[in-house]
């Protein structure tokens, strides 16, 4: 299978400026800027289905498309390296590995875009993937690859390294911006949507590490190839998915966009632990509903996904065998969420700890046949959140009442936790 | 103009309304927290869900972040919205501590309210509250944390309109925090807002704690006496006593604002040594005596000195009413000398500015507000004008540039409101030219009167403040009458008696004067050097007018009965032990009352309604409008 995003990698160490230049790193770079308008950059990244690997799969260059030609003023691009998402650590490995892919597809989008200034908002953890970017933004620079007339062309762009603050929320697109403003991290309403008006008020496109990456060999290959990358003609491209859990072999792996969530665990994974049965897994990041055996044959691209009932999110997939008790797991879920609930809106900041309390009483045998209809309000309701991290808390509440009402009727009625020696959750109910 | 239908009402209001006006609009309130008019939406409290049934969006909304679009079919009272609404009050009661019984705010608290409508009366919630400490915010302002249903309107206020910095939202999830970094008093000048602003009791009036409900306010329209700006407000008070005031939105003048001097600073109201009743030679005596006594002094006066060296004195604080009777009694009383101010400076001052006011040439604070450039001449708004700072602030928000002109214009002013300034030494460096509504300020305080005169027409649009609550009014008789600057009269040597009305007079320039007589309701310099005081009541137990700095004359109306207020009285006084229909100190009147009773004592026809002749058209004045400008022809804006 040919590789994309992993095709510089070395084993055990960091891609040099040297071996990723001399392996043909930076050909897109020079070809897109000798060759292409910048609107023939953004028609090759429309024509290739290229789709945001943030989480919610938007087609990146139609999100380009959006970001008006004629306004004065600058106009930015982000790219977002928060990636604090449970289960989910694709961007790190890519980082870790190679950040010259990164830097490059940046400097073909900010052509593309008219951007002369771009970011990397980059999670506080990630220091070895934030000296590589550090390294990567000079080399390219004294290689005259980045800053002022880049390659004689006359383009001129420049990328800051910004490390964040620390909080899940600094990763919602607005929220982002807001932190690298220096404001709280809260997020903004839409509209106006950051394309038209974002940060310090100009045109703003935000892209995670992973989508950026895949576009200098777009430019170089162009999008038939880069569509033809996929297992299945309705995707395009290639996936990072990373995968953690009770299978044999957790890592990230590059796979064919739609190649089945089962070959993914079989042939990929290894299978399970030895001693160890598939139960359910989180298949696109903490915020997506399970799957479950049953979804084995469900091809792992954006559209599949969600016709299966969740979504492909951001490929982090995280593994469950039969010993774990799913009630936790979505527990331990929403406390994640609600302790990064970023506090401005009222459902998430209450609804969430209170949704923490319900699970908790269910977990620990207080539950009521009542609560279940109680935490379908909050699936529901918490959709009317401000931002899109309440709904997406209520993802694994979502599968939960949808593939494991049994198994919370089990506690309820047994008044009690059914699976001795799974983790127990005895905190306080708010998750302090 | 976008047509909607909210609950079967057809409503047209301007594009860029949102639902949730538009339907207040025809009278359905949509609960809401983190809306405030002042502050605008945010989406942030999820209350004011509706549900759209048709139209160009559909589904359930938030109202408050949704402009009204032509076509719209909205519904507040759908199962799906009303379910949404009751989940946010649920939520917010989660941690809520339920102290109603004990919180200031019960009774005027939109939590409380919309908590009952919603029918919020089942816990099932059962976790522990979470709690958080409070601060200590200096005398004013009271902080109860765990009452806080995160709106942030605190903070948008303090931040955003007031421009301080040292208070604001701190943590996260649900955890936020609205206090200071450290215990310690406001910094801001308008922190008081937050205690009107807070939709539930976090923030309360600490000088009227635990003392009354909302229910038991005696209120009413009212205007603030501490500057003359006339910011509009509604002054609270139970049992004689002047607990709080609140601000009272005014577009045209102040906004939904008031500045902490005007809510904080009216402790004079309940002084136990106010004077309560009429005393000739430092002995209580009864309204006639005093009278006739004032009547018989000054006949005594005149017979020893002469007739006519008396001198009549108003003041920029006495009311328009009392005022325009002042030249009618120096006529009956024959006295030669009429002041309304007691400096030649001050005087020239002030009616220097106010023969400069005219057509729509002044600057109201929504003027200042919607400016585009802003100069300060020799003033400083923190003591000649606050709220003029926070109109300032509105203004700089929007891009207006701020220029500091002169030695007297301080730079503490612009950071009092977080404004950035430019300083300047005269105010041709200003470039007014480039700017298509800019404004110029100046005060009576510094500016002298030929600078007063440059400004006022010098073609920029203008406000000088003046004074006092009345100032302009005071001026504007003076100027009329022909009065003269008190100093200037006893300079002359012919003044050998004064009666002062609400006037405060410098204790020196009385040396010598053998007859003082005083009107006043504080205890001032002059009531203790006076022979003869005749007890006036404060603006808050009375009704009367006020002409601000820009010409506006504002109506005012009683808001409590005058008499001793119960709380301070020695054990002599309570329990009462006489038995009476009034409160004892009841027997204070208005000044223009007391000057009418003058009057009829000296032959006119008793005064029932003082503000005749030019002033008539200001009978009708509406306490609850936006008054009416003296100066222009134009409606009142
Ligand atoms: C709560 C929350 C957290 C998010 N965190 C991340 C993140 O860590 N990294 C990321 O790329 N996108 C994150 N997103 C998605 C971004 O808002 C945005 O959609 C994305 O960066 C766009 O990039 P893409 O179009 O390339 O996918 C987050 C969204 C939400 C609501
Ligand atoms: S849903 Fe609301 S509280 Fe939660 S992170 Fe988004 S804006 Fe903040
Ligand atoms: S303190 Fe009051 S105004 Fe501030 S957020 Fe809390 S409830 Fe809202
Ligand atoms: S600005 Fe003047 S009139 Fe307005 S509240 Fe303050 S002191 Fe009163
Ligand atoms: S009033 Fe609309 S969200 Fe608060």
């Amino acid at each position: 299978m040919e590789l994309l995003l992993f095709r510089h990698n070395k084993p055990g160490r960091c891609t040099t400026f040297y071996e990723y230049r001399a392996e043909g790193g930076f050909a897109a770079l020079r070809k897109g800027l000798a060759e292409y308008s910048p609107d023939q950059v953004q028609q090759l990244v429309i024509d290739s289905g290229l789709r945001g690997r943030g989480g919610a799969g938007f087609p990146t260059g139609k999100k380009w498309s959006f970001v008006p030609r004629d306004l004065p003023g600058p106009r930015w691009l982000i790219c977002n390296c928060d990636e604090m998402e449970p289960g989910t650590y694709k961007d790190r490995v890519l980082l870790e590995a190679n950040p010259y892919a990164l830097v490059e597809g940046m400097i073909l989008a900010a052509y593309a875009l008219g951007v002369r200034h771009a970011f990397v908002f980059i999670r506080r953890g990630y220091e070895t993937a934030a000296t590589n970017l550090r390294r990567a933004i000079d080399e390219a620079r004294q290689a005259g690859l980045l800053g002022d007339n880049i390659l004689g062309s006359g383009f001129s762009c420049h990328i800051d390294l910004h490390v964040s603050a620390g909080r899940y929320i600094c990763g919602e697109e607005t929220a982002l911006m807001n932190a690298l403003e220096g404001r709280r991290a809260n997020p903004r309403s839409k509209p106006p949507f950051p394309a038209i008006k974002g940060l310090w008020g100009g045109p703003t496109v935000v892209n995670n590490v992973e989508t950026l990456a895949n576009v200098p060999a777009i430019v170089l290959n162009g999008p038939a190839w880069f569509k033809g990358l996929a297992a299945i003609p309705e995707a395009a491209g290639t996936k990072l998915f990373c995968i953690s859990g009770h299978v044999r072999n957790s890592a990230c792996f590059e796979l064919p966009m739609g190649i089945t969530f089962g070959k993914i665990i079989d042939n990929h994974c290894g299978g399970m632990r030895p001693g160890s049965r598939f139960k359910a897994c989180i298949p696109g990041g903490a915020s997506t509903p399970y799957f479950t055996a049953d979804h084995f044959n469900v091809p792992m691209d954006f559209d599949s996904v969600a016709r299966a009932g969740s979504r492909l999110g951001t490929g982090g997939i995280v593994v469950f065998d039969e010993s774990v008790c799913m009630v936790a797991v979505t527990l331990n879920l929403v406390r994640f969420y609600a302790r990064e609930s970023c506090g401005w809106c009222t459902p998430c900041r209450e609804g969430l700890p209170f949704v923490v309390e319900i699970l908790t009483r269910i977990e620990q045998g207080n539950g009521t046949a009542d609560d279940i209809e109680l935490l379908r309000e909050h699936v529901r309701l918490l959709n009317h959140a401000f931002c899109a991290l309440a709904p997406g808390a209520m993802g694994p509440v979502e599968g939960l009442l949808r593939l494991f009402e049994d198994e919370i009727r089990e506690h309820i009625l047994h008044k009690g936790c059914p699976f001795a020696g799974a983790p127990h959750y005895t905190g306080g109910a708010d998750g302090k | 103009m976008p047509k909607l239908t909210i609950d079967t009402i057809p409503v047209e209001v301007p594009a860029g309304t949102t639902v949730l006006e538009a339907a207040r609009k025809v009278g359905i309130v949509i609960p809401h927290f983190c809306y405030h008019p002042a502050l605008g939406s945010v989406g942030a409290c999820r209350v004011c869900a509706v549900k759209l049934l048709d139209g160009p969006v559909k589904g359930l909304q938030m109202s408050c972040m949704l402009p009204a679009q032509d076509g719209m079919v909205v519904s507040t009272t759908d199962e799906e919205a009303q379910a949404m609404r009751r989940h946010v009050i649920e939520w917010l009661m989660l941690n809520h501590p339920h102290d109603c019984p004990v919180c200031d705010e019960g009774g005027e608290c939109l939590l409380q309210d919309f908590t009952v409508a919603g029918g919020h009366g089942i816990r099932r919630y059962q976790g522990r509250k979470r709690t958080h400490s409070n601060q200590f915010l200096g005398p004013h302002i009271e902080h109860e944390m765990n009452r806080c249903i995160q709106c942030y309107r605190c903070a948008r206020f303090y931040q955003e309109v007031a421009g301080g910095s040292d208070f604001g939202v701190m943590g996260s999830a649900s955890r936020v925090y609205f206090g200071r970094f450290r215990d310690g008093e406001l910094e801001s000048p308008f922190s008081g807002n937050l205690v009107d602003i807070c939709p539930t009791g976090v923030f309360t009036d600490k000088t009227a704690r635990f003392r009354a409900r909302y229910w038991d306010y005696e209120m009413a329209p009212s205007v603030c006496p501490h500057c003359s700006l006339g910011c509009n407000t509604v002054p609270a008070a139970r049992y004689r006593e002047m607990l709080k005031v609140m601000a009272r939105r005014n577009d045209a003048v102040n906004g939904w604002f008031i500045c902490d001097q005007g809510r904080f600073g009216n402790g004079a109201v309940n002084d136990p040594a106010r004077p309560r009743a009429p005393h000739i030679g430092g002995e209580e005596a009864s309204w006639d005596d005093a009278l006739d006594r004032l009547l018989f002094r000054i006949g005594e006066l005149y017979d020893l000195y002469g007739a006519g060296c008396l001198a009549v004195v108003g003041s920029p604080r006495l009311p328009l009413e009392g005022a325009v009777l002042l030249p009618r009694l120096a006529e009956l009383l024959g006295a030669r000398f009429l002041s309304y101010f007691v400096t030649t400076e001050e005087s020239t001052r002030h009616t220097t500015a106010v023969s400069l006011l005219k057509g729509d040439t002044v600057a109201s604070q929504s003027d200042v507000r919607n400016s585009d450039c802003i100069a300060i001449v020799d003033c400083d708004l923190m003591e000649e004008g606050p709220m003029l700072a926070l109109a300032v602030r509105q203004a700089w928000r929007q891009g207006a540039p701020l220029f500091l002109v002169g030695k007297h214009a301080p730079l503490a002013q612009a950071q009092a409101i977080g404004v950035e300034a430019v300083q300047v030494d005269i105010p041709e460096e200003v470039p007014f030219g480039i700017f298509d509504r800019p404004v110029i300020i100046c005060g009576a305080r510094h500016s002298t009167p030929a600078t007063i005169a440059r400004i006022m027409k010098s073609g920029t649009t203008p406000i000088c403040l003046l004074s006092g609550p009345n100032a302009c009014g005071a001026a504007l008789l003076a100027r009329q009458h022909g009065a003269v600057p008190l100093a200037e009269a006893i300079a002359s040597g012919q003044v050998k008696g004064v009666i002062g009305i609400e006037a405060d007079i410098p204790a020196e320039l009385l040396e010598g004067v053998p007859l003082v007589a005083a009107m006043d309701w504080r205890p001032t310099s002059l009531t203790e050097k006076a022979d003869i005081i005749l007890p006036t009541t404060a603006w808050v137990e009375m009704d009367g007018t006020f002409v601000n700095a820009e010409g506006r004359a504002q109506r005012f109306r009683r808001v409590m009965q005058p008499g001793l207020p119960i709380r301070g009285q020695g054990p002599a006084l309570h329990p009462p032990r006489a038995h009476r229909m009034l409160p004892p100190g009841n027997s204070i009147r208005p000044a223009w009352q007391v000057i009418a009773a003058l009057l009829e004592r000296l032959g006119d026809e008793p005064v029932s309604e003082p503000l005749g002749d030019e002033w008539e058209r200001l009978r009708s004045l509406d306490p609850e409008g936006e008054g009416i400008c003296l100066f222009t022809e134009k409606e009142p804006r």
